[in-house]
């Protein structure tokens, strides 16, 4: 256990300094794309945690991103905070909405769950405009700062925002892989799979369903915050129900039950836009065709996955490896 | 004056939602799913009925176009979509979500085709008559024609699929496959095609609601409106606060909802149009979890 242990701090910190050489390898559009990507891999990974292994939906994380980013600002316009406090403030006020939705959605199951959370999403982030604080339709700026002058000269905007983003994603990888290591995700995975069992067996379920939410949504609260540094601004557009839908995709296309595939979801949304474009300027298609290409793609995509690689890519090759070697035997 | 107005505007939008509402119970006493993308489908419909209002010219005669191109779409989607997935994701953790992922997809999917085909462009469907309001000893409501059209329409709709539940052998083939599907199979019903069956009538259902919810709105038809939006949610939250197995549920659920809406936007906030339905959700479950009318689920072991 150790030893395993001791292995995959070496592998977290060999892909922070691969990430580190590769953003100073690539130009500006892509190293803005990897923070993009970074803040998708700790948006997709609190779905993971909350759907592939306490067996719970949610398409209101939009809406919980968007409490972690308003925090944000709040605290960095209102009382100046410094910046890493402000993520803090990001993930705890995330996680205090996300225990009171949890609350709610230990009562709720399946589909009446799914849509109480699309109701979330569809209301909270409107609700930002009854309150001047929160700067109404424009929204709120929301500014981490200019990098260190300590990093050299020509270390740009879009690089800090990628370290940030991407050091923040390492981390809650981090945390949330010891998380589902221990006797939380042990008790969340028993539950998914049996609840009656795993009442009988002493878990408390509604107990331990609100504390999968409340984590979920503190890193949702996170990367809320990250996407919002990366824009530069909070507003109510910023998190519309397209963007929780599109969470929880990236989470089936990685495989709800695998956290390291979350990187595969990440990529895949960020790179199907780019692909639609080729594919659209390829085709010489009208700018409606453009504009809605993405979309159709990450929903075909959607339907695709479920159908035919329905627990993840990752798992479905680990399958099918088992299979081989059971038959080789 | 103020409050009648109010209450009627609620009724108007509360059929509507309780017609979205029954075309979600059908599909859900059919196969167990929650069709995340019955909007996009009525959104699909209603396209389809504009299609018939600018050729042919007649409200009335897209009216029935839009149904049958919308219980046309249900039936394909169930008997392609809906077939494969219960085969294919029964297993894993992606079990229990995988219907509403598929759905949700597929929600995705239609809006992005319906946005191709028809999108950026002005597409207005006219009513049959008019929207303005009636005149009472010099006062203006804003209870319209229209809206008692609506009304009167929608409330027929509902008691026809009532008889056709109640009365008939198909409505009697339809209540037994969703109550027991292997002794329905026994006693000689075709489930499948029952369920397909289950699915356009929900397919046409939504296509009346897409059409009036648009004619009730300012006539303007786009993928992404906030009409559709809250059509979406609304059908939805008036189906489980129902219940999601109960066509009077979902009725009822419809007009709870309505009015709500309606009266907060009245005397509360205007700007609390999008947060209303969700904290009349939560309190409707925070009471009943499983609905109005819905029967308390049994403890599977």
């Amino acid at each position: 256990m150790h030893k395993k242990q001791s292995r995959d701090i070496f592998l977290f910190i060999l892909g922070g300094v691969v990430l580190y050489f590769l953003s100073g390898m690539v130009d500006e559009l892509r190293v803005y794309q990897g923070a993009t990507i970074a803040v998708y891999v700790i948006a997709i990974s609190s779905i993971i945690l909350l759907t592939g292994y306490s067996g719970q939906v949610s398409l209101g994380h939009g809406a919980l991103m968007a409490v972690g980013a308003y925090a944000a600002a709040v605290a960095r316009v209102e009382f100046s905070l410094p910046i890493v406090l402000c993520f803090v403030v990001a993930v705890l006020a995330a996680a205090i909405g996300g225990a009171l939705l949890g609350a709610a959605a230990a009562r709720l199951s399946g589909p009446y769950l799914a849509g109480t959370t699309l109701a979330l999403a569809i209301g909270l982030p409107s609700l930002a405009n009854q309150f001047s604080v929160l700067g109404g339709e424009q929204g709120l700026l929301f500014d981490v700062g200019f990098p260190p002058l300590s990093l050299g000269e020509d270390f740009t905007q879009y690089k800090w925002f990628f370290w940030i983003a991407g050091l923040a994603a390492l981390l809650s990888m981090w945390a949330i892989k010891n998380i589902l290591g221990s006797r939380y995700g042990r008790t969340w995975r028993a539950i998914r799979g049996n609840e009656v069992a795993a009442q009988l067996s002493g878990i408390n379920i509604a107990r331990s369903k609100i504390l999968a939410f409340t984590i979920s949504a503190g890193i949702a609260g996170l990367a809320g915050a990250l996407l919002s540094m990366t824009i530069g601004t909070v507003s109510p557009s910023a998190f519309p129900l397209a963007l929780s839908f599109s969470l929880l995709t990236g989470a089936v296309l990685s495989g709800l039950t695998t956290l390291g595939g979350a990187m595969i979801g990440s990529v895949v949304l960020v790179a199907i836009p780019e692909i639609a474009d080729v594919v659209a300027h390829r085709l010489g298609s009208s700018e409606r065709v453009t504009t809605n290409l993405p979309g159709f793609l990450v929903s075909a995509l959607l339907i695709l996955t479920v159908l035919f690689v329905p627990n993840g890519p990752v798992e479905q090759h680990r399958a099918r490896k088992a299979k081989h070697l059971a038959q080789k035997k | 004056m103020d409050l009648l107005n109010t209450f009627l505007i609620g009724v108007t939008a509360g059929t509507i939602y309780g017609l979205m509402a029954i075309s979600m119970v059908l599909v859900w006493r059919s196969t167990r799913v929650v069709n995340f993308a019955q909007a996009g489908m009525a959104l699909l419909s209603t396209y389809f009925g504009y299609e018939a209002v600018t050729r042919l010219g007649s409200f009335w005669i897209a009216l029935p176009v839009a149904m049958i191109g919308g219980a046309l779409v249900a039936a394909l989607v169930e008997m392609i979509l809906i077939r494969l997935l219960v085969k294919h994701s029964t297993s894993g953790p992606i079990a229990g979500v995988a219907p509403i992922i598929a759905t949700l997809g597929l929600l995705g999917v239609i809006r992005s085709v319906s946005a191709m085909i028809w999108g950026g462009q002005d597409v207005r469907i006219v009513g049959p008559v008019s929207n303005d309001g009636f005149t009472i000893n010099g006062t203006t409501l804003v209870f319209s024609p229209l809206k008692l059209l609506i009304l009167v329409t929608v409330l027929v709709l509902m008691l026809i699929l009532s008889i056709v539940f109640q009365k008939t052998n198909i409505g009697l083939a339809l209540r037994a496959s969703a109550h027991a599907p292997e002794i329905a199979r026994l006693s000689g019903v075709k489930v499948d095609w029952v369920r397909t069956l289950g699915w356009a009538l929900s397919g046409a259902a939504g296509a009346v609601a897409g059409m009036f919810q648009t004619v009730n709105g300012n006539g303007t038809l786009s993928p992404d409106s906030i009409e559709f939006s809250l059509l979406l949610v609304s059908g939805f939250i008036a189906a489980v606060i129902g219940g999601l197995d109960s066509m009077i549920g979902a009725v009822i659920g419809g007009l709870v909802l309505g009015l709500m809406i309606s009266f907060v936007l009245m005397y509360v906030s205007s700007g609390l149009f999008f947060i209303a339905p969700f904290v009349i959700l939560l309190t409707v479950l925070f009471i009943r979890p499983q609905g109005l009318f819905g029967a308390k689920a049994a403890r599977r072991a």
